[in-house]
């Protein structure tokens, strides 16, 4: 191909309607001749031919999927799932963790077992301040966050981070919206679900302040100031609009603590 | 045992052979009144060719999607048997067990008939190729000139496809690849008289044996370099491969001739399709690539004695091996080419190119100017 040197292009300026403006001069294309021609096509092709030769010989891309789901690497650009960052820290056992239900037996999972046995459970905070920018950024509306008035650090905090997966096109422009780096994208891509209320996820565990004021306290300050949120928990209708044919999920604590009523109440429509 | 492997040997080395092909097998057992033995040989030539179309046929084609795989940095299949080695038997099943749909206006018979004969000329071509001094069917005295009539009869089953479908992209496809063929089949002939006047012969094992002393494409200065570059461009363009794909171009005729083609009688034409392949790249390495010649340098008696140990067959496969993967890397390389382009690129560049190129190598021929010239 014929191509144009940076060193050919004249910067000048014009006057354009009155208006002084910068101008770049770039020359004419000269037309090749038929052995210019010749000669940049077969370098062309040869050039092709080098590079496929290259990918011949370089690494497969492809993974074996389903066999290597253990070992399965992601390029770093992959985005499959919004995730908030999380500050994991490790809290002893509360009172919540033993008595689940008024119902009868306590149901026992294995994750509850283990965190028995272990005597300490981890718990993650996130470093979400509630600020909605990622909302206004979001331009499918498939994200809404939720705040409620925190009555120890007596502001705004996170309640719920509501994300609709059905409506995400992962372009990212959340992540990069965010002041206080809470987001990312992951790469856990195995997320069909048979019901699509199921794409609604609060993607906070804890309902609270940011994780850079909540380390700093006491533990029992700590656990004053958090209230557990369920992945799926988030209410239904989102941003005022239903899903056709969709019932709203119940939301239904699954643990004792505060219930998350105000939270239905900021959606109700 | 001692003497046994040194034979056995010997057996194998590439010099000093006597052509030996199964239609004279069959000629001489006639002569000695052995019907039985005649019979036998032509038996063994049909089976011989009929397993050579079905290996050709299942191996080319998972090598295709292999290395196209490898070509874009994927793995192709590797689902059904290890690595995928079964998956062009299973896909042979399953076009077997298709529908066989034949549009309602079509020319049934012709429609019949054209998978038919797209299959047929290369298979008349895999009997006369020399594949080894002893694995050669029939050596036809003019066999140059009749593999390249056959060859460009092969397009007869392309055209009578289009035609009988009764389908606009069929018949438009037909007929593109009809203009094709007689454009790119004048440079394919070209190259090819390039070699017959060097070689003074028609007969491919004649052509092969005329290379002991080198092979064509580096012992004619340069001429054979060229007529095997133009021999390799037009007989990828007969074959219809890409980038000379124009009369199946997804991209603008659905599937071309094939489109109302499915089943069995698809799978003539795709088979086809393959086999044309190696044919043509048998014919190159026959032509060009010295066939079953091993490779000799000169004056080097150790190195060509090394050479001569290697098997004639080991040497054939692994030349015409290596211009299918040239040929199946520029089908992964290059864009097609436009109608246009097709006929600019053959008529403006490729037949001049051809004529200069054949007058030189007369000349070269009538001077003798070879490296390592015979007498
Ligand atoms: S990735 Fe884009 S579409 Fe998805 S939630 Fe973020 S901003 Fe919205
Ligand atoms: S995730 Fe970031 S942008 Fe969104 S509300 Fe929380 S702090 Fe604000």
């Amino acid at each position: 191909m014929a191509h144009v040197e940076s060193s050919d292009v004249k910067e000048t300026r014009m006057r354009v309607a009155g208006i002084e403006v910068p101008v770049s001069i770039v020359p004419r294309l000269a037309k090749e001749g038929y052995r210019g021609r010749f000669s940049t096509g077969l370098r062309g092709l040869l050039s092709g031919m080098r590079l496929t030769l290259g990918y011949f010989f370089g690494p497969v891309i492809t993974q074996q999927y389903p066999e290597n789901r253990k070992t399965l690497k992601f390029p770093e650009r992959y985005r499959a799932i919004l995730k908030l960052k999380f500050v994991p820290m490790k809290e002893a056992i509360t009172s919540w963790d033993f008595k689940r239900r008024d119902e009868g037996l306590p149901k026992v999972d294995a994750h509850t077992l283990r965190t028995w046995l272990r005597g300490y459970e981890e718990v993650k905070y996130h470093k979400c301040t509630g600020c909605g920018n990622c909302e206004k950024a979001c331009p499918n509306g498939s994200i809404k966050v939720i705040t409620r008035y925190g009555e120890i650090t007596e502001d705004r905090e996170l309640d719920r981070f509501i994300w609709r997966m059905d409506s995400c096109m992962f372009c990212n422009a959340c992540v990069q919206a965010c002041p206080h780096d809470a987001l990312e994208m992951g790469p856990e891509f195995e997320n069909a679900v048979y019901d699509r209320r199921l794409l609604i996820y609060n993607l906070n565990t804890q309902a609270g302040a940011a994780a850079r004021f909540v380390v700093e306290e006491e533990a029992e300050m700590r656990r004053k100031m958090m209230a557990p949120r369920e992945v799926c928990g988030g209410p239904i209708p989102l941003n005022g609009h239903y899903l056709p044919r969709v019932e709203p999920l119940q939301v239904v604590p699954l643990l004792d603590g505060p219930a998350p009523e105000n939270a239905v109440a900021e959606v109700a429509l | 045992m001692q003497t046994l492997i040194p034979t056995l040997l010997s057996a194998c080395v590439s010099a000093g052979w006597t052509v030996q092909t199964n239609a004279d097998r069959a000629t001489a057992a006639l002569a000695a009144s052995n019907t039985w033995g005649a019979a036998w040989s032509i038996l063994v030539s049909l089976l011989v060719v009929a397993l050579l179309v079905t290996l050709l046929g299942l191996g080319l084609i998972y090598l295709e999607r292999k290395i196209a795989a490898l070509f874009q940095s994927r793995l192709g299949p590797m689902r059904v048997g290890p690595y995928g080695l079964l998956q062009t038997v299973m896909d042979t099943i399953k076009l077997l067990l298709k529908e066989d749909i034949v549009p309602d206006k079509a020319d049934k018979v012709l429609h019949l008939l054209a998978p038919a004969i797209a299959l047929t000329t290369p298979v008349v071509v895999l009997g006369l190729l020399p594949y080894g001094p002893l694995a050669q069917l029939a050596d036809v005295n003019i066999g140059i000139l009749f593999i390249s009539a056959i060859s460009g009869f092969g397009v007869l089953g392309v055209l009578l496809g289009g035609w009988s479908s009764n389908n606009k992209w069929s018949l438009i496809g037909a007929m593109r690849a009809g203009a094709q063929i007689i454009s790119y089949e004048l440079s394919a002939t070209l190259a090819l008289l390039v070699v017959v006047m060097f070689a003074g012969t028609l007969s491919l094992s004649g052509i092969v044996e005329s290379q002991a002393e080198g092979w064509w494409v580096w012992r004619a200065p340069l001429v054979g370099l060229v007529a095997f570059l133009i021999h390799l461009i037009a007989s990828t363009a007969e074959i219809n491969r890409l980038p000379f794909d124009i009369p199946e171009g997804e991209s603008e005729l659905a599937a071309g001739f094939h489109t109302e083609y499915s089943g069995m009688r698809f799978s003539f034409f795709f088979l086809a399709e393959f086999v044309n392949m190696f044919t043509v790249a048998a014919l190159t390495t026959t032509l060009f690539l010295g066939g079953w010649m091993p490779f000799h340098v000169g004056e080097w008696a150790r190195f060509n004695e090394v050479m001569d140990h290697i098997p004639p067959l080991v040497w054939f496969s692994f030349k015409t091996g290596f211009i299918v993967f040239v040929i199946m890397w520029v089908r992964w390389t290059f864009p097609r080419l436009r109608v246009d382009q097709l006929m600019h690129f053959e008529w403006k560049f490729l037949l001049p190119v051809g004529f200069a190129n054949l007058v030189a190598a007369s000349v070269v021929a009538l001077g003798n100017w070879y490296f390592y010239p015979v007498a």
